[in-house]
């Protein structure tokens, strides 16, 4: 079991990137893009603007797993942002203030940072070569 | 040191982070689930056998193992199907994109699961003390 798991492990670390790179792709396009519709857009110079610019370029390199250190270390940092500015001031608790989401990506990216993108990345596919 | 060295020394670590994060936020809806704290509207009058009892004790002692780190495998499996379920009892059924059904959270806990099922907890838990010894 351990030897599948270990022989495993970086693979699904590739798709742990690609699924958060696709959430915070959606958030972005929803945002500029129109799609999906959401009910209150963003101006694009606003706070929620800027993170959407980094929502949709950051979360297309971290779905294509190019530049995924940088580009994770600069997502990391912009969810902790995202979090402090607009969640923490409603309530203490994640749960109340509806930052959790925030919090978990901003892990995730500080992780993504440290380990890489794995396998399945175009980072990946460069080095081969 | 270059910062390949520094990545590969820390990467564990930062697993061991994210599990102890991860863990935190979901021991909170058990908590809110099942003892009412914090309180949240939605969770009132729950009865420990409804779906959502069921969630959340679920979510308790699989959120304080992950926490602590002990049994990081089984444990994230097990709680990486429950997101699972969570997203498409719950949210799925609210629109197909997680920025409308809300699910965001759901999915990217359940793949964070996922990967810890196979990474293991990192070097900061208790795993890995029961291993040294």
């Amino acid at each position: 079991m351990d030897e599948f798991c270990t022989k495993w492990q970086s693979h699904f670390l590739s798709v742990l990137r690609i699924m958060t790179g696709l959430l915070f792709l959606e958030h972005g396009t929803s945002k500029f893009l129109g799609f999906p519709h959401v009910e209150k857009v963003p101006e694009t110079l606003s706070m929620s603007g800027i993170g959407g610019i980094l929502e949709l370029i950051g979360g297309a390199l971290i779905v294509l797993g190019l530049f995924t250190r940088p580009v994770a270390f600069l997502l990391s940092g912009e969810m902790a942002v995202a979090y402090f500015f607009a969640h923490a001031p409603r309530n203490v608790f994640p749960l109340l203030n509806s930052g959790d989401a925030a919090i978990l990506y901003c892990f995730v990216f500080l992780y993504l940072f440290f380990a890489g993108p794995g396998p399945w990345s175009i980072d990946a596919m460069m080095k081969r070569k | 040191m270059d910062l390949t060295t520094v990545a590969k020394n820390w990467a564990p670590r930062a697993l061991s982070l994210l599990r102890v994060v991860a863990g935190l936020l979901v021991l909170q809806y058990g908590t809110a689930k099942l003892f009412g704290w914090p309180a949240v509207k939605m969770f009132e009058n729950l009865t420990w056998t409804s779906l959502f009892g069921v969630a959340g004790m679920l979510e308790l002692v699989g959120g304080a193992l992950l926490v602590l780190g002990l049994f990081t495998r089984p444990v994230a499996f097990v709680l990486s199907g429950e997101m699972a379920a969570a997203y498409f009892i719950e949210h799925f059924p609210h629109g197909f994109f997680p920025v409308l059904n809300r699910g965001d959270l759901a999915v990217s806990l359940c793949f964070t699961f996922l990967y810890l099922a196979f990474a293991g907890g990192g070097p900061w838990s208790l795993d890995a003390g029961r291993e040294q010894t």
